[in-house]
């Protein structure tokens, strides 16, 4: 009896040995890739964050100087806060613009205005960011179509270029269409029983949109502003070509330090306070979106 | 129990009906709902029960009529502000709320004070046995737990009336029935009225006062449940309700009693209503499956008719016989089981199947 057992559990790991090779096959692209280009690249970014920088040369080496110096320069920490607020307010204002509309599409609309309002948060994506941020940047100017239409009126011109509203009008073109569709949904599998449920309970339309409709999408908003965070706080094109590059967000002090001195080693210690500081958003983001009560 | 008509109606529909385009979901309804009364409203799906709920609890509108909540027109007032709390069929629990705030939120939304809707919600949770389940996610329950929690929310405000659709649907056989006896016992403790909608007959008949069977957006029938069992009104009730066989046939003889000639033989019956029959008339037998009697050897009775086993279907103490008559129709016969037990029936064998002339129940013909 005993032997006939012993073949069984071996033959048994063997099939389930064979099953992980399997799927560690199917894997290993994605695993490479990831290594190739994300890992390792990281871990090199995290050396360097400790060499030294002679003759406009970097050299290899462990000091600790980099960090140091930037810690405790004023203007890291001013653009450090700087670029947290200008990503909380895009994220904010993000969020609060694209909720109507997510809202109106979701619940107010006919399934074909849905599908062809869709289409249209789609189409942004074709053309490149950057192209976009360069006609807003001719929109936006004092002679721009918004100016003279305010001087028709009598009003203006209004600076609208090189400030934190330029910033955000290329926040808001780089993620408003991005929101609208992960509140949207969200919003569109929002159990309409549970609505009604509400209603029943003495629960007002407005109060129903807080009390229950809200924390029911919750993963679909945590989402949309997780990605705008994500987006804006990483930034480059906007606050250079629209907010005028002054004050500098970090993406601009990153280009800034390596222009100056080829200064690579103090860009890598920005990069990754700002990489550090990504994770530490979109884990609790996450673990927010996915906690059960609100 | 049942409610005398000169009580006054809690709810009542007039002439109301509601239409979905060119689809018409309930026609012309007339009903009063009396206070303290479990009313069923039963039929297939799609006879207009859950929309006419739904009007009731002003989740719908009707498209002509008037509903009435203790004398006043209702129709134009939002379902938020009446106070008619419904038990879903998915029960509609919150889930991002423990069960506590989600028993409190009628409460909450009411602006009663934290504490008092603390202490109103656990009275609740107490009642329905649920106490210790206070602090837990709504995952975390089980169906008959769910179903208490559902039943806590909407009972929390002190309503006059609760609705139910289909509540028990989701849950276990054995679930089902224990669930009954709660609804039962909690309706007649509380004295306020429930309007549950099924399309079961064994729930509407376990709970009910009065049933409503809806056909095609009409009402076909009111009455107890024994009435609706034992003397359907129209065809579609005796079809829909219980096990009967119904033959067509019309009047011969109206002596003392009738004589109704079928396509499978003549049969007397009692006249068991106090309308007119006349020779000639047209109408349908009704005889219900656990009236019947059978006999291997043809008796020498009125109201005997042979038959050909085909099946039967076993479900513990009572055998229900599919038997097929000599014009190729189906009869179907109930007999308790160790009554069969002795009798060789097979595939094909005959039988005879014959009853009280006093049990058969006439519909349709003149005046019906």
């Amino acid at each position: 009896m005993a032997p006939t057992e012993n073949t069984h559990s071996v033959q048994d790991m063997r099939q389930r040995r064979q099953v992980t090779l399997y799927g560690l096959t199917w894997s290993m692209p994605i695993v490479v890739w990831q290594l190739i280009f994300f890992v390792f690249p990281l871990i090199f970014l995290f050396v360097i964050s400790f060499w030294l920088v002679k003759n406009y040369r970097m050299v290899p080496g462990f000091d600790t100087i980099n960090w140091i110096k930037m810690f405790s320069k004023g203007y890291f920490w001013d653009t450090y806060w700087r670029t947290l607020g200008y990503a909380g307010v895009a994220t904010i204002v993000t969020s609060i613009l694209a909720f109507p509309c997510a809202f109106a599409l979701a619940f107010k609309v006919s399934p074909k205005v849905r599908r062809w309002a869709l289409f249209f948060l789609i189409v942004p994506f074709f053309t490149s960011y950057l192209v976009r941020i360069y006609s807003w940047q001719i929109f936006l100017n004092d002679n721009g179509i918004f100016n003279t239409l305010f001087a028709l009126v009598g009003l203006g011109p209004f600076q609208l270029l090189n400030n934190f509203f330029g910033t955000l009008v290329g926040y808001l073109t780089l993620c408003l269409p991005l929101v609208v569709v992960l509140q949207l949904i969200s919003l569109a599998n929002v159990d309409r029983t549970l609505i009604e449920a509400a209603h029943n309970l003495g629960c007002g339309r407005l109060r129903t949109v807080f009390q229950v409709i809200i924390p029911l999408a919750k993963i679909g908003i945590i989402l949309g502003a997780v990605f705008t965070f994500i987006l804006t706080f990483g930034d480059f094109v906007s606050p250079y070509y629209l907010g005028g590059s002054k004050p500098p967000t970090l993406s601009i002090l990153i280009i800034d330090t390596t222009k100056s001195g080829q200064q690579w080693p103090r860009a890598a210690v920005v990069a990754i306070v700002m990489i550090l500081t990504l994770l530490t958003i979109m884990f609790a983001s996450v673990a927010a979106a996915y906690r059960k009560r609100t | 129990m049942n409610q005398t008509s000169a009580a006054r109606p809690l709810v009542s529909f007039d002439g109301v009906s509601k239409h979905y385009g060119s689809v018409v979901a309930v026609h012309t309804m007339n009903l009063e709902i009396y206070e303290g009364e479990f009313l069923a409203l039963m039929g297939p799906s799609g006879c207009g029960k859950t929309t006419s709920l739904r009007m009731l609890a002003g989740l719908e509108e009707p498209s002509e009529g008037e509903i009435r909540l203790d004398g006043q027109r209702i129709n134009e007032i939002s379902s938020i502000e009446r106070d008619t709390p419904m038990v879903w069929q998915s029960l509609a629990l919150f889930p991002f709320l423990s069960v506590q705030k989600n028993v409190e939120f009628g409460l909450k939304m009411r602006a009663i004070a934290v504490e008092e809707r603390r202490q109103r919600a656990r009275k609740w949770l107490e009642r329905m046995e649920i106490l210790e389940l206070a602090e837990r996610d709504i995952s975390q329950l089980s169906g008959g737990q769910r179903q208490r929690v559902a039943l806590a929310r909407s009972l929390v405000t002190e309503p006059r009336i609760l609705l139910l659709d289909e509540p028990l649907t989701a849950l276990d056989a054995n679930l089902v029935v224990r669930m009954q006896g709660v609804l039962a016992r909690l309706q007649k403790e509380l004295g306020i009225t429930f309007v549950y909608v099924t399309h079961s007959q064994s729930e509407a008949f376990a709970m009910s006062d009065r049933v409503v069977i809806m056909s095609q957006g009409r009402i076909e029938q009111i009455g107890s449940p024994k009435a609706i069992y034992r003397s359907p009104a129209s065809r579609f009730v005796a079809d829909f309700v219980g096990a009967n066989n119904i033959l067509s046939g019309s009047i011969t003889e109206t002596g003392e009693d009738l004589k109704i000639s079928t396509a499978v033989g003549e049969f007397h019956c009692e006249k068991n209503s106090d309308r007119d029959f006349n020779t000639g008339d047209t109408l349908d037998l009704v005889i219900s499956a656990d009236l019947v009697q059978i006999s291997m050897e043809g008796p020498e009775v009125q109201n005997s008719l042979r038959c050909r086993f085909i099946s039967e279907e076993f479900v513990g103490s009572i055998v229900t016989i599919f038997a097929e008559l000599e014009d190729g129709s189906d009869f179907k016969v109930q007999a308790r089981q160790r009554d069969l037990a002795n009798m060789a029936l097979e595939e094909g064998a005959a039988f005879f199947a014959s009853w009280n002339a006093a049990d058969a129940h006439l519909i349709g013909g003149n005046g019906a």
